[in-house]
Formats: structure tokens, sequence, C-alpha cells
């Protein structure tokens, strides 16, 4: 598409949310607002502009099957997208993948060198881009967890470790506390499902206090999964 | 049509759909769910039509909810951009090349009635004040295309005014508003 004046962009853009387009031109502009900035504001801005005129459509309570219909969809639906953005990152796995060899050695170290315990499971936590393992969780019932510090970390002023779980099957990741860096912590984890094998440990970067939406948002510090000790 | 009493507050909702909260969609469903409905049923014109774009619509909301970018607009004026969109892809390929039958043009005539009514027009969204300052068949194009879902043939035929002459008064309505909500 040729490059637009400013006027003829947003009169694509006005002319988009209006619904006026062709469907070709239409096509094309969808298309478009991926990659260009421009047309994206100048739609935004229509979209705003325009919106108080859907009052002008009188309300028509929809049939009760509409919502039971939704629901199936939903139940229908494949594993949520929308949890996408720090727990399926690429990268991230892959780290995790190479950290796999570092995380065993010591996950052997530790299994050679403590006494016997009543410990089922284990997890080393990793920096994702070093690989360089921080912290140590391990679990001696399904209950009550330990997060040990292998050394002495320190954080931002005015930011906060936050201790993450997600079992596979969960939909999101749930908060297990803030956390001070270079100190144990014990968690119960009564109202939480039982340990499980692979169940993914984590600790986060966020602001003071912990992450505002419940969900993590920072930057990940360390990461493993938790292993069944026999 | 009068606003809900009470605020509804959309951002959060969004977030808590992003986290996978069925309870925050109902809470959507139950409050938005009929403007939506009569939004799609007004460009669609067709009942069954109309649900199936709602449950599209919010099936999407669903699922795309964690992409909300506030920094893009309002969380309401995302989930009404997402419906819209919806009844007019279904609409597009269907029927912007057929003529509009007298029944959607009686569809389409009562919205003249509804934009005169003085309870809308002294609403507080400053788009009303703007529009009335148009003339009234340019404003005519912009209802008749945002709120029917009208393409530019049919604007013509309704308005009984030249296609060329519709396409213009269009553009030149953008731009009036535009320049009015600035």
């Amino acid at each position: 598409m040729k490059p637009d004046s400013a006027e003829e962009l947003d009169s694509l853009a006005g002319e988009y949310v209006l619904g006026t387009l062709s469907p070709e031109q239409y096509a094309a502009v969808a298309e478009r607002l991926h990659t260009d900035p421009a047309l994206r504001a100048a739609v935004d801005a229509w979209e705003a502009r325009l919106l108080e005129l859907t009052a002008l459509s009188t309300p028509q309570p929809p049939s009760p099957r509409l919502w039971r219909r939704i629901q199936r969809s939903l139940d229908e639906l494949p594993a949520p997208r929308t949890q996408t953005r720090l727990w399926q990152r690429l990268g991230l796995w892959q780290g995790l993948s190479a950290a796999g060899l570092a995380a065993s050695l010591l996950l052997a170290f530790i299994l050679l060198t403590t006494p016997p315990s009543t410990t089922e499971y284990l997890v080393v936590l990793v920096a994702p881009n070093s690989q360089a393992p921080g912290w140590v969780v391990q679990a001696s019932d399904s209950h009550m967890i330990e997060l040990l510090p292998l050394g002495q970390d320190t954080v931002p002023d005015g930011m906060a470790l936050q201790f993450w779980t997600k079992g596979e099957q969960w939909r999101a990741p749930v908060s297990l506390g803030l956390v001070k860096p270079g100190e144990p912590y014990r968690v119960p984890l009564q109202s939480l499902p039982p340990l499980e094998a692979n169940q993914l440990f984590e600790l986060t970067l966020e602001k003071a206090g912990g992450s505002p939406t419940g969900l993590p948002t920072g930057p990940v510090k360390f990461i493993g999964r938790a292993v069944k000790v026999i | 049509m009068n606003s809900p009493a009470a605020p509804f507050d959309f951002h959060r909702c969004l977030v808590a759909c992003a986290q996978g909260d069925r309870r925050a969609l109902q809470a959507l469903y139950d409050h938005e769910g009929a403007r939506l409905l009569g939004v799609a049923r007004r460009i669609a014109r067709d009942d069954a039509t109309a649900e199936d774009i709602v449950h599209d619509a919010i099936i999407r909301i669903w699922t795309r909810a964690a992409s909300y970018d506030p920094a893009r607009g309002s969380a309401r004026g995302w989930i009404y951009s997402i419906t819209r969109h919806l009844a007019l892809n279904s609409i597009r390929d269907t029927r912007r090349e057929t003529v509009l039958t007298d029944a959607d043009t009686e569809t389409a005539s009562t919205l003249h009635g509804r934009v005169d009514d003085l309870d809308l027009w002294s609403g507080s969204a400053k788009i009303y004040r703007c529009l009335e300052q148009l003339q009234p068949a340019p404003q005519r194009c912009i209802l008749h295309a945002y709120v029917d879902g009208c393409s530019h043939a049919e604007i013509a035929g309704l308005l009984g005014a030249p296609l060329g002459t519709v396409k213009a008064w269009i553009k030149r309505s953008l731009k009036a508003l535009r320049e009015c909500l600035e």
C-alpha cells in the first residue's frame, strides 16, 4: 500500500472503524494494523471517538441459551492462551532445559551429602540466563516446603522477590509469598493441592509488597521443577 | 438506554478474565450482554446471527483478555470494538453487494427517530454534540455506517444520493468530527 499523508491515513482509519471500507480495503487495513503503529494509533483514536454511538442500538436481552452455549465453548477451549507471557516464553524453557545438567549435578550433590531424611521433593531454582543455582526447595511432606538460599542474593531498593508455584494442570501460578534474599523461608501448602512431580517453582522480581495483579509480572530470577526423591 | 447507575470496572474485569476467572466473564456478560447483542443485532439485522456474533465476541474477549493494552484505549471500547468488527465481518461478505430490502430500509429508517431523541442528544458524550453540527444527510451517513453497518451503496440507496456524494460526505464528516472532538 502506498504511503499515506496524515490526512489520508486518518480517513482510512475512520472508515475502517465506521465499517465503510470495501472487503478488500478492510482486509488490507486489518493486516497493516499489525505492523503500522501510526495507523493503529489512528484507528484506536476513532474507536474511542465513535464508541458512544453504540448507545443508539437498543439493548436486546440475550436468550438464556446463549450463555449456556458460551459456557460449552469455554469448556471446549484448548489450554488457556491467556497466561502465555511468562510461562510459555520459549527462551525461558530453552534456558531451563540447558539448566537441567547443572540442576541434576547439584541435586546429586545434595542427595549424596545430606543425611537421609524424609524429603520427598526437591527443586533446584536456577537463574534463567546463567543457570546458576540460587535456591533449593525441599519438601519433607506434601504440606510444608522449605526454600533455602544457596548464596547471598540482593534485590534493588523498592523491589522484592516473590515466590510462585504452578502445577502442570493449574490454570495460573499461585503466590507463596515474599522472600527475603539470603534467608530460609517456610511455607505451609495447606491451601494448595499436594505437591506433584514436575511442579514449577519460581522467584520473580516484583515491586515491594508483591505483584499487584496476583500473577508474576516481573522478570524471573530463579526457576525450577520439582523432582520426586526416590 | 440509560447508563448503568453503578459504574462497572471493565478494566478490572479483563484483568480477572486474563487470570482465568470465569465469574468475571459472566459478570461482564450479565452487565453488558444485552447492549452488545443490541449493537450486533442492529448491524446483522437477524437475531440468530447477532447471538452468534456475541458468542464469538465473548469467547474472543476471554481468550484475548491478556492482550488488552490499556494504553491503546478503554477496556469498554476494546470490548465493543471486538463485537462491532465481528458483526461487520459477518455481514461484509454476504450483504454488501445486495440491495436493501424494504424490511431492511424500515429498520434503518427508525434510526432517524432515535437520533432526534432529545434524551440522547442531551447526553454527555461529546460525539453527539459534534454530530449535531453536521448537515442532516452527512450525519445520517455516519450513523447508518457506524450503527447499522451500512455500506456506501446501501447509504446511497437509503438517502437517494449518488454514491460519489455519499463517499465525499463521509470523508468530510469524519474530518469535521475529528476537528470538533479535538
